[in-house]
């Protein structure tokens, strides 16, 4: 058995002189859930069509459980498919709905009845069997398109922004629902989204793209903690961005001095950083950042700053820091201790959070 | 707040009677002449002075039948609809398809060219199908006619169907050929069922506009293609009144049965896709 799944190799898609996919490589692994993360335009609907047939690469092939099916027409390449409209049949019911994929397959009535009812029951809509689409709740569509999706087992499921039209609190539940599901089932599903904390949430792994590309494929740690480019740092979480040099890197590797303009900033050395002089971008994200009192004396990492702003979120506390008359950072706290606007603070980077990327 | 209640009471129920007053008014105007000439075909001896007829009788229809030969104009009248519902179906489906899912530069340029024979005054259109079709020798043919009658049937039937086929969501037909419909399954279990009341609809509008059709026929008919409305118009020259009002009724019964399966088959919620928006 292939160790993959669905295997995009190299796979380009144009439109006009717009390049939908540009040379695209992703291996999707047996039982896995990947979500495409990317804002709108980035090319990730283009190449969740790109498995599903309704789009011919231009070049590249797509692979599908060891077979090459970049010519095999959608009907041929039994997937699952739900969509951010649900796109059910509104001339069916929803028994008919979810029967459909069977009835083409041309499974026998009590068979049919049996698998149908068997889906109803899984996304828990028994009783609602005889009602149309227009009769149910965007929610309960959307899990009809579920069930329909995955009544005939496919080997792999795929999901085109199924939660976007559906209202915030709705989603949060159906986020879990559809994760629950997918483990139940140990289904291959594919997931496409502009929502970063979707793709954290359901993945086990993410692949963001960006104009067409595919910017990095990791674990929703490995995305949010080590970002290999300044995209992905900045459309996952918030970040501070400093631009830098390297000014000293330590013989055993592991540590690097930072120098941005007259501050020198300790980190955690990245492989790759090899001779000082070179220019880095150095990241931290603002919830790890400390604010510590003024009083605070010594120290790796610390520095002396001045609260210029200072939101009261409610769970968390968000300020803007000058540090040493240098450069302005954004830092959010729990906001048990609160420091006021014109407080003089002291601010820790602590130096497992400070990372580079070297662009 | 108490005390203007009865106040407010009796402004609404002002409001109520003058609404009324003008349903009722609106709806003599509207069924009164129909009224008319349904006492008139039934009634002997009836001119006017008195409010319903002194004597009741079928004989009117007995003559309509039997003198103006109801049968074979009803027949050319059912010819001629069928061929116009036919010739503008063909011509509705693929134009309404382009219309409703392609991009066309000019669109509303073009959707306007196709409505223009409903703008111009039908008579001074007629005249110049007449010249056109006495030269190619189309007068006094059922296929001449009904012909006429497309130049006006055909924009209904684009209009309805561009709708239908514009309603018609992309993205459930690509739903069917993930579930593993091939493109011909595809068509009759899901695309067929959801433009079939469109379809349905195009072709009664199509049928009541050509078996209602006066002007263009009169241009175009001959001893062989005599229509109902044109034989009534003729029965009205004639100068039997009572004659006329039974052909009439009978010219109106066909009218009543398209409107009453337009009311019970196919209902509007029918026509548009039932995909109940975000």
């Amino acid at each position: 058995m292939p160790d993959y799944m669905i295997e995009l190799r190299n796979v380009t898609k144009r439109y006009g002189p717009i390049v939908a996919n540009d040379h695209i490589n992703l291996s999707i692994r047996r039982g896995e859930l990947m979500t495409l993360l990317g804002p709108s335009g980035c090319g990730k609907t283009t190449a969740l069509r790109c498995i599903t047939g309704h789009n011919i690469p231009d070049e590249g092939e797509v692979w599908i459980d060891g077979k090459d099916v970049t010519n095999v027409p959608t009907h041929k390449r039994e997937l699952g498919m739900v969509f951010q409209n649900f796109a059910l049949f509104p001339h069916m019911t929803v028994f008919e709905n979810v029967e459909f994929p069977l009835m083409i397959r041309g499974l026998n009535k009590a068979e049919r009845r049996e698998r149908v009812m068997e889906a109803l029951r899984l996304i828990r809509m028994e009783g609602y069997e005889k009602h149309y689409p227009r009769q149910i709740s965007g929610g309960q569509q959307q899990r009809v398109g579920l069930a329909r999706a995955l009544v005939y087992r496919p080997k792999v499921l795929l999901l085109d922004e199924p939660l976007s039209n559906l209202d915030a609190k709705l989603r949060e539940e159906m986020r879990f629902e559809i994760r629950d599901l997918i483990d139940r089932l140990g289904i291959t599903a594919v997931y496409v989204t502009h929502d970063q904390a979707e793709a954290l949430a359901l993945s086990d792994r993410v692949a963001v793209m960006n104009a067409g590309r595919i910017e990095q494929v990791g674990t929703p740690d490995e995305i949010y903690d080590s970002p290999k480019s300044r995209f992905v740092a900045d459309f996952i979480g918030l970040s501070d961005f400093v631009e830098g040099t390297v000014a000293a890197v330590h013989s055993d590797q592991e540590r690097a001095v930072i120098r941005v303009g007259g501050l020198d900033i300790s980190i955690c050395a990245r492989p790759d950083i090899s001779s000082p002089g070179e220019k880095v971008l150095l990241f931290i994200r603002p919830n790890n950042v400390e604010l510590l009192p003024a009083s605070h004396e010594g120290g790796q990492n610390i520095f002396s700053g001045v609260v210029h702003k200072m939101t009261y979120l409610g769970d968390r506390a968000d300020y803007r820091i000058i540090v040493e008359d240098e450069l302005q950072l954004r830092v959010q706290t729990d906001g048990k201790i609160r420091f006021h606007e014109g407080e003089n603070v002291k601010v820790h980077l602590p130096i497992e959070h400070c990372r580079v990327i070297v662009e | 707040m108490k005390l203007l209640r009865p106040y407010f009471k009796a402004v609404v129920n002002a409001r109520k009677l003058l609404v009324y007053t003008f349903l009722l008014c609106f709806a003599l105007l509207i069924y009164m002449p129909f009224l008319m000439i349904a006492l008139k075909s039934i009634g002997r001896g009836w001119f006017g002075r008195l409010w319903l007829p002194p004597e009741l009788t079928l004989d009117w229809y007995r003559w309509a039948v039997e003198v103006t030969n109801i049968p074979e104009i009803t027949k050319n009248t059912l010819i001629i609809a069928a061929l116009a519902v036919a010739m503008s179906t063909l011509i509705g489906i693929p134009t309404g398809w382009a219309f409703g899912r392609r991009k066309i530069p000019g669109k509303e340029l073009l959707m306007s060219m196709i409505l223009l024979p409903r703008m111009i005054p039908p008579i001074a259109y007629a005249l110049g199908v007449a010249q056109i079709f006495y030269r190619l020798h189309l007068i006094n043919t059922h296929f001449g006619v009904a012909l006429a009658h497309v130049a006006i049937c055909a924009p209904y039937a684009i209009l309805v169907l561009s709708a239908t086929f514009e309603g018609l969501d992309e993205r459930v037909l690509e739903a069917a050929a993930v579930c593993g419909a091939n493109p011909l399954r595809t068509f009759f279990h899901v695309i067929l069922p959801l433009i079939l009341p469109g379809i349905l609809s195009s072709m009664i509008f199509t049928f009541t506009t050509s078996y209602n059709e006066f002007t263009l026929t009169l241009m175009t008919y001959g001893k062989d293609t005599i229509t109902l409305p044109v034989r009534t118009y003729i029965a009205m020259g004639e100068g039997y009144w009572e004659v006329t009002s039974a052909m009439s009724i009978i010219l109106v019964i066909p009218s009543l049965i398209v409107l009453f399966m337009i009311q019970r088959q196919v209902a509007p919620e029918k026509l548009v896709g039932g995909f109940k928006g975000v």
